[in-house]
């Protein structure tokens, strides 16, 4: 990794960099991803709040269905309302709600699988690296609930001698309407 | 489908009566499920009763829109040139056509995408193609405007609207209680929505989702996972012994904490800006303590409710004043949850991002606490459709007749002051057979149970 960032100087930036540089992060980045995602499907919540950074952002405003004329107000804008606005705090939380053996909304628990597609890098500078991803959250739980979440999301992954963390997740979803009895998951 | 009307003569008004018997407390768990009764209900309740549309910050300038529902009935609510609030059928008087398909925006005129018909913003038709070469100059534009809500107005900036011409005033159809559940939103002064309405949907009956505001017994087991994670304390919250009902004329109620007569005198002693001091030692969960104005607007019974208020039929508003709920029907197993987050104008943007995380994180689908209440809900819905278990019915006995109801501040109100109970759904599901059997609002003013006072 080092000689490959030697390969890029100061001066230049991302869209500079070369095929190279390009496929090892590329790679990097998506093993990242699919490892955290196979931590959620396997319910190891802490294992996966030790990849989530202090100052993680999660976020997932509420799309609205609006005219082509009204696309500017599709989704509410930070600070605003959301489904999902959380911290690093909000987000232990939420882990240690699955874990107290009283949330029954999972118990029994879901059965999900997080699949992550489309993964572009848009920016690395630096620690920090931004991508946009697709991603499709298929939930079932019971004998015959099915939801099925889908959407496109910005990460921005933190490099840190340990690994990457995730420093922020905003999730655009495609539905409006959210067609679920809750969203008693992570994303 | 059979429609209301030929339902209705199969569910005749004496079915209807029976469907719960105030005097044991046991619902029939038909009302849950079956599909004539549903239909009748957006005849009886929904078409009939006031539906909440929208607050006036939704639609600040003339075009704004917001879509919302009567029922099943979609509805455009719309500021027009003038600044009035129209609510119109989404619906083109040609061949039926939404004639709005977002669900909130701003336009110009109404024109539907099947022929164009065009029609004003107060939903007038101003135009249809060809109305000389095809239609030959016959088309009657007077007759054709969108149809409209019967009555639309405003109570504190919140808009109502009914599709019965006969339907008393807002104020009046609020009465005390409806306009204490207002005022507990109010009374933190000028609001405003936030800008986002959570939107879900659940798989269960719409009346289950309204019952379940007044049920404060569900909070700490439902919710215990809420309390483990630290995100609430229940015990800061419920006050299982100092529970307060209110009970308003046409179904309204409000159910929950209720605060001591004494310790009310001693919040009335303090200055608004003691009052705020106090909240501010208080959890982020709890309450803000009201200010003075608050008495005005809830009166001195309402002022002490901390509970959670529904407006009938679907209107929740929670006991911090911070969010309403719409429950809409979709079927008799199925209901939209709308969430509007609501915060005073003009606060410091530290306190509005307070509120607003608050709301974020406490309802709504991905809410900590809501999270666990949908699947109780729908997997009650499922088991009234069961050959057996639809038999069983619903057992609301908790505190049947050993508390005492006083009379409220003026005429059509009462409330109780006892423990965790079920005097609230009692009084839903009472008001609900009166609105059912009653053939029109002649039949319902005639017939309705006052707010009880005495033994209940």
């Amino acid at each position: 990794m080092q000689a490959l960032e030697k390969a890029r100087p100061a001066d230049r930036t991302w869209a500079d960099a070369g095929l190279p540089e390009r496929a090892v992060l590329q790679y990097e980045v998506e093993q990242f991803l699919y490892a955290e995602a196979a931590l959620l499907d396997a319910r190891k919540y802490r294992e996966w709040l030790g990849l989530v950074a202090e100052d993680i952002h999660y976020w997932m405003p509420i799309r609205r269905t609006v005219t082509n004329a009204d696309l500017d107000r599709e989704f509410t804008r930070p600070g605003d309302v959301a489904f999902f606005d959380d911290d690093r705090e909000l987000l232990e939380m939420r882990v240690k709600k699955l874990e107290a053996g009283s949330a029954w909304s999972e118990d029994p628990p879901s059965r999900s699988r997080h699949l992550v597609t489309n993964v572009r890098i848009l920016d690395a500078e630096g620690e920090l690296i931004t991508l946009e991803a697709c991603f499709h959250l298929y939930r079932t739980r019971l004998n015959s609930e099915v939801d099925s979440w889908v959407g496109r999301r910005v990460d921005t992954l933190r490099r840190t001698g340990a690994g990457f963390l995730l420093a922020k997740r905003h999730l655009f979803l495609d539905q409006t309407l959210i067609l679920s009895t809750n969203m008693s998951t992570i994303f | 489908m059979a429609d209301g009307a030929q339902v209705g003569q199969a569910w005749d008004s004496g079915s209807l009566r029976s469907l719960f018997d105030p005097a044991t407390g046991l619902l029939d768990r038909r009302v849950l499920s079956d599909e004539g009764i549903y239909r009748l209900e957006l005849e009886r309740i929904f078409a009939r009763g006031w539906n909440f549309m929208c607050h006036e910050s939704q639609i600040p300038e003339p075009g704004d829109y917001f879509i919302n529902y009567i029922g099943e009935d979609q509805v455009i609510v719309v500021r027009d040139e003038e600044g009035r609030v129209n609510v119109l059928l989404n619906t083109c008087r040609h061949r039926g056509n939404a004639l709005c398909r977002a669900e909130q925006g701003h336009a110009k005129s109404f024109v539907c995408s099947y022929h164009g018909w065009n029609y004003a913003l107060d939903g007038r038709l101003i135009g249809a193609p060809g109305q000389k070469t095809y239609y030959h100059d016959d088309l009657d534009r007077d007759r054709l405007g969108l149809a409209k809500a019967a009555q639309v107005d405003s109570y504190l900036g919140f808009y109502f609207a009914t599709l019965a011409p006969d339907a008393p005033s807002l104020h009046d159809y609020l009465g005390e209680v409806g306009r204490t559940g207002i005022g507990m939103i109010a009374a933190y002064g000028d609001v405003e929505v936030v800008d986002g309405v959570q939107k879900n949907v659940i798989g269960c009956n719409w009346k289950i989702a309204v019952d379940n505001l007044f049920d404060w017994y569900h909070v700490p087991y439902s919710h215990a996972s809420a309390q483990s994670a630290g995100f609430i304390d229940i015990a800061e919250i419920l006050y299982p012994k100092n529970q307060m009902v209110m009970l308003g004329e046409y179904g309204h109620g409000i159910g929950g904490p209720g605060i001591p007569r004494e310790m009310q005198d001693r919040i009335d002693a303090m200055s608004d800006e003691e009052r705020l001091a106090y909240s501010r030692t208080l959890p982020s969960t709890a309450p803000r303590v009201r200010p003075h104005a608050a008495t005005q607007l809830m009166g001195p019974v309402g002022v002490r409710s901390m509970g959670h208020p529904n407006i009938f039929p679907n209107l929740w508003v929670t006991m911090s004043g911070l969010q309403i709920c719409l429950r809409l029907p979709r079927g008799p197993s199925h209901t939209e949850l709308w969430w509007f987050t609501i915060v005073p104008k003009g606060i410091p943007p530290e306190a509005r991002r307070a509120m607003i995380r608050q709301a974020n994180h406490v309802f709504g689908p991905a809410g900590l606490l809501e999270q666990d209440d949908g699947e109780n809900w729908s997997q009650s819905t499922r088991s009234a459709r069961g050959a057996a278990s639809r038999k069983l019915g619903h057992t609301l006995s908790m505190g049947l007749g050993r508390d005492t109801a006083a009379p409220g501040e003026g005429a059509g109100a009462s409330y109780i002051e006892t423990s965790i109970n079920e005097h609230g759904q009692r009084w839903l599901y009472r008001a609900w057979t009166e609105w059912m059997a009653a053939r029109d609002w002649a039949e319902l003013k005639a017939n309705h149970t006052q707010p009880p006072t005495g033994v209940v």
